[in-house]
C-alpha cells in the first residue's frame, strides 16, 4: 500500500495547483505566444500584425545563414553529445575503482557541472587566446613548442574550439550518471563472469552496458536537450561571428531577434527548435515511461 | 611461493629497475639541447636568385663559411629572399644569406653550471642513485625470502627506492620547466647588440657561462643572437623514470601487471582531474594578476608575482556586490517558488491516487524538456504584458517555473522512497494531511529536499541567457550577466572578470559537491522508483 486515503476526491488537484498554474503561466504560455507570433506579421520595429500563414517560415528558410546554422547546430549536438558520452562513461568506469584519493578526484570532477557557462566559457576564451593565452603560454614554457600558436586562425576552428568547451562542461554530468548507475551493480555479477572465465570486454558488454543503460538514455536524452538550448558558450566565445558561420540555432534565433530586428523568421526558427525538442522530449518520455511499467 | 621462482622475479624485476635507470643515465647523455647562433651575416640587396650578383654573393659566403670549417666549426649556410614592389612600381629583391653554427648539449653537460636547473638535475641523479642503491640493498638482504614476510629494514629500503624514484619523475617536468625559463630569459637579456667581435671565442665563452658557471668578459656579445631549444626528447625521460619505477612498486609488492594498471588509473585520474582543474587554475591566479601580468604571454609563475587584493576591492567598487545580491535574490526566491509549489505536487504524486496522474507526469517530463531558451521571444513578450521585465521578481519566477519539473521529479523520487507508513499512522490519528506532509513526510524526506533545494538554486544561480534578454538596467543585472561589463569589444579586464567569476563560482561549487551524489541518484533512478 503505497498511497494515502484522501477524503475529497478533488483534493490532489488543489496540490498540484500551484505547480499546474505556474508551469502553465511561465512554460506553455511562452510556447503559445511562440507560436501565434510564427504566423503573425510583425515589423521590425515589432509590431505585431495579422495572420499571415507560413510566411515566416519561408523567409527563416530563405536566409542565407540558414544552411549553415542547422549544419551547425547537427554538429554542435552530435559531437558534444557523443564526444562527453564517451568520454563520461570512461571516466566513470575508472572512478569506479576503488583508489585512494577517489572522493578527491570525484569532487574535482563536480566543478565543471556546477560553474556557470558563461564564466566557463570566458575562462576558455583566455586559454585559448593567441597573444597572451595560457595555453600558449605554458606550451611555450614547457619547450613543447618554440612559438606561440594561433589556435583560432579561422571559424572551422573556432567552431571545434566550442564543442571542445561543449563537451568539457557536458562530460561530469553524463560521468556521474553512468557512475551512479555502475554502482548499482552487484558485484557478485561480475565474481560469477569472473568464474566463467569472461575477460574485460566481454564483462563490459554483457554486464556493464546493459545495466548502465537507464543511466546513459536518460543522461543522453538530456544532454541532447541541453546542448541543443545551449546559449553561453558560443555567445561568449564568438557571438557566431563571422556571418553566423559559428553559430547554433539558438544563438542565431537570440541575434536575428534582439540585434537584427527579424522577430518574424526567429519566432518561425523557435518553433521549428521547439518542434525539435518535443520530439526528442517524446522519445524519453516513451523510455522513463515504459522503465516505470517494467519496475 | 617456492624459492626458485621466487628467486627469478625477484632477479627479473632488479633487472627491470637498472635496465630503467640505465635508460635514464643514457638519455641524459644524448645530446638534448641545442643552440643556434648566427656568426656572419651578409645581405645583398637588387639581387635575384641564380644572377651574376646572386652568384657573386654566394661565393662571398662561400668562402666565409670555409674559413670557419677551418677553425673547427660546423656552420650551415642559410638563405632566405624578401621580394616586394618599390614605389616606381619595379620589382626588387633582398636575399640575406646566414652562416649559422650550432651545437648541441647533453644533460650531463648541464651539472655544476650553476643555473637553477641544473641543481634540479643534480637532484634527480642524486635521487636516481639513491633509489637504486635502496633497491639492490634491500634485494640482496632478502632475495630468498616471501614478499609477505620481509624484514623491516628491507621494506623500508624497497620503499624508500620507489619514493626517490616518483621523486625523480616528479621533478623532470620541473626542470624543463626552470631550464627552459631560465635559459631565454637569460639570453634574451643580454641580446642587445649585434654580432661584432670575438666570433671565435663565442662559443668558448658560452660554453664556460653556461656550463662551468663562469661570467666570461664579453658575455652579452656572445650571446646575442644566440637561440636555445630543448630537444621534446626529455620527454622520453619520464617514462623510462615511471618504468624504473614500477619496477620498484613491484620489488616492493603485487604483480607488475596489477602495478602498471595501478599506474595507468593513477595516470589517468591525475590527468582527468589536472585538465578539469586546470581552468580555474587559470581563473584564480588570473584573478589577483596585474593588467600587464595578465597579457604576458611569457608569464610563468605557478602564482602572480604579486597577490593584487586589490583587484577585489576594484570589483567591488564597480557594482558586483549588487550584481551578487541579484542573483541571490533571484536564486534564492526562485528556490523557494519551486519548493512552495513543487512540494505539495510531489506528495500528491508520490502519496495520492487521482486520475489524470500519468498525463501530469507527462506534462512534468515534457516541461523539463523545454531550456527557456528556445522560448525567448514568448518569454519576452509576456513579461512585458506583465511587466515583469527588467525585474529580479520577473527572473525568479521564470526559473523557478523553468526548475519546477526536476523539483518534482527529484522530490517525487524521495518521497516514494520512503513508506508511508508514518503518514498512514499519523492521519489515523487525526491529523490531516497537511499535517501528515509537514510534520511527518518532510523531516523524513530532509535530504532529499535540501538536494532539489541546491540544485534549484544552483540552476538559477548560473541562468545566465533569459537575464540578459529581460534585464536592461545595470543595477538589476545577476552576476553571470554583470560580469560581462568586464570584458568590451575591445577591451577585456581579465582580471576584474575573473576575480568576479571567483567569487561568483566559489559558493555554487562548494554547494554542488555536498548535494552530487544524491543528484545523481535521484536524476536517473530515484525519479522512478515504485
Amino acid at each position: 500500500m503505497n498511497s494515502i486515503h484522501v477524503k475529497h476526491k478533488w483534493e490532489p488537484y488543489l496540490w498540484l495547483l500551484p505547480s499546474l498554474l505556474l508551469i502553465a503561466i511561465f512554460v506553455v504560455f511562452p510556447i503559445l505566444i511562440v507560436f501565434k507570433l510564427s504566423f503573425s506579421e510583425i515589423t521590425p520595429g515589432g509590431v505585431i500584425g495579422g495572420f499571415i500563414g507560413f510566411q515566416n517560415f519561408v523567409e527563416a528558410v530563405h536566409l542565407p545563414p540558414f544552411k549553415t546554422v542547422m549544419l551547425n547546430t547537427f554538429w554542435w549536438v552530435l559531437s558534444v553529445v557523443g564526444l562527453s558520452t564517451l568520454l563520461g562513461f570512461i571516466i566513470a568506469m575508472v572512478m569506479n575503482q576503488k583508489f585512494r584519493g577517489r572522493k578527491i578526484a570525484r569532487a574535482i570532477l563536480v566543478f565543471p557541472w556546477a560553474t556557470s557557462l558563461v564564466i566557463q566559457a570566458s575562462i576558455w576564451n583566455y586559454i585559448i587566446k593567441y597573444e597572451y593565452g595560457s595555453l600558449n603560454s605554458v606550451l611555450l614554457n614547457l619547450g613543447v613548442i618554440n612559438q606561440a600558436i594561433n589556435w583560432r586562425t579561422s571559424y572551422p576552428i573556432e567552431f571545434i574550439w566550442e564543442c571542445g568547451v561543449g563537451i568539457f562542461v557536458t562530460v561530469p554530468f553524463v560521468a556521474f550518471c553512468v557512475l551512479s548507475g555502475l554502482q548499482s551493480i552487484d558485484g557478485s555479477l561480475y565474481e560469477a563472469a569472473t568464474m566463467d572465465g569472461a575477460g574485460f570486454w566481454s564483462k563490459l558488454w554483457n554486464i556493464t552496458l546493459p545495466m548502465v543503460r537507464p543511466s546513459l538514455t536518460v543522461s543522453t536524452v538530456l544532454n541532447i536537450i541541453y546542448v541543443f538550448n545551449s546559449f553561453p558558450i558560443v555567445y561568449t566565445m564568438t557571438k557566431g561571428a563571422p556571418a553566423h558561420k559559428t553559430d547554433t540555432m539558438i544563438t542565431y534565433l537570440y541575434m536575428l531577434s534582439f540585434y537584427e530586428r527579424k522577430k518574424g523568421p526567429a519566432t518561425a526558427l523557435s518553433v521549428i527548435g521547439f518542434l525539435i525538442l518535443c520530439l526528442c522530449a517524446g522519445i524519453y518520455m516513451v523510455t522513463v515511461m515504459r522503465k516505470e511499467e517494467t519496475q | 611461493m617456492r624459492d626458485p621462482e621466487l628467486k627469478r622475479v625477484n632477479r627479473r624485476f632488479l633487472l627491470l629497475l637498472i635496465l630503467g635507470i640505465a635508460l635514464a643515465l643514457i638519455l641524459m647523455s644524448l645530446p638534448l639541447y641545442s643552440f643556434n647562433a648566427a656568426v656572419y651575416v651578409k645581405k645583398s640587396p637588387n639581387t635575384f636568385v641564380g644572377d651574376e650578383k646572386y652568384l657573386a654573393a654566394m661565393e662571398e659566403v662561400e668562402s666565409v663559411a670555409a674559413g670557419y670549417r677551418d677553425q673547427g666549426f660546423d656552420v650551415e649556410i642559410s638563405e632566405e629572399a624578401l621580394e616586394r614592389v618599390n614605389s616606381k612600381g619595379e620589382k626588387t629583391s633582398l636575399i640575406t644569406f646566414t652562416i649559422q653554427e650550432s651545437f648541441s648539449k647533453n644533460l650531463f653537460s648541464f651539472l655544476g653550471c650553476g643555473l637553477a636547473s641544473s641543481r634540479v638535475l643534480t637532484l634527480i641523479l642524486i635521487l636516481l642513485g639513491l633509489a637504486l642503491a635502496c633497491a639492490l640493498l634491500g634485494t640482496l638482504v632478502s632475495m630468498d625470502l616471501p614478499q609477505r614476510s620481509l624484514p623491516r629494514r628491507t621494506a623500508l629500503l624497497r620503499s624508500l627506492a620507489s619514493a626517490a624514484l616518483l621523486l625523480a619523475l616528479l621533478l623532470v617536468p620541473v626542470f624543463v620547466l626552470t631550464n627552459n625559463y631560465t635559459f631565454s630569459r637569460q639570453i634574451s637579456l643580454y641580446n642587445k647588440d649585434l654580432l661584432t667581435e670575438g666570433k671565435d671565442l663565442l662559443f668558448a665563452k658560452l660554453d664556460r657561462f653556461l656550463f662551468q658557471g663562469g661570467m666570461g668578459s664579453g658575455i652579452d656579445n656572445a650571446l646575442s643572437q644566440m637561440q636555445m631549444q630543448t630537444s621534446p626528447l626529455i620527454w622520453v625521460l619520464m617514462p623510462a623514470l615511471f618504468l624504473s619505477l614500477l619496477a620498484a612498486v613491484q620489488l616492493r609488492r603485487g604483480s607488475i601487471k596489477s602495478a602498471l594498471l595501478r599506474g595507468l588509473l593513477y595516470f589517468f585520474v591525475v590527468v582527468v582531474c589536472l585538465i578539469t582543474l586546470f581552468p580555474y587554475y587559470v581563473m584564480t591566479i588570473t584573478a589577483f594578476r596585474s593588467n600587464a601580468e595578465t597579457l604576458d604571454m611569457y608569464f610563468l609563475h605557478l602564482f602572480p608575482t604579486e597577490w593584487l587584493w586589490k583587484n577585489l576591492t576594484s570589483i567591488i567598487q564597480r557594482g558586483v556586490p549588487r550584481y551578487l545580491l541579484n542573483s541571490l535574490l533571484v536564486a534564492g526566491g526562485a528556490t523557494c517558488v519551486a519548493m512552495l509549489c513543487g512540494i505539495p505536487a510531489a506528495y500528491a504524486m508520490a502519496r495520492m491516487d487521482f486520475k489524470g496522474k500519468k498525463a501530469f507526469l507527462g506534462f512534468v517530463i515534457m516541461s523539463q524538456m523545454f531550456s527557456p531558451v528556445v522560448l525567448l521571444i514568448g518569454i519576452s513578450q509576456l513579461m512585458n504584458t506583465l511587466r515583469l521585465n527588467d525585474s529580479v521578481v520577473g527572473l525568479m519566477l521564470i526559473n523557478a517555473a523553468f526548475n519546477q519539473a526536476f523539483a518534482i521529479w527529484l522530490l517525487r523520487g524521495t518521497f516514494v522512497s520512503i513508506s508511508p507508513e508514518m503518514e498512514q499512522a499519523a492521519l489515523i490519528d487525526g491529523c490531516n494531511t497537511t499535517g501528515a506532509l509537514t510534520k511527518v513526510l518532510i523531516p523524513m524526506a530532509a535530504p532529499g529536499i535540501v538536494t532539489a533545494l541546491i540544485f534549484v538554486f544552483i540552476n538559477a544561480w548560473n541562468e545566465y541567457t533569459i537575464s540578459t534578454v529581460l534585464i536592461s538596467t545595470d543595477i538589476n543585472r545577476p552576476i553571470t550577466v554583470g560580469i560581462t561589463q568586464f570584458s568590451s569589444f575591445n577591451m577585456i579586464e581579465w582580471q576584474y572578470l575573473f576575480a568576479a567569476s571567483l567569487l561568483a563560482t566559489i559558493p555554487v561549487v562548494i554547494l554542488f559537491m555536498s548535494i552530487e551524489k544524491h543528484l545523481t541518484s535521484g536524476l536517473t533512478s530515484g525519479g522512478v522508483k515504485g
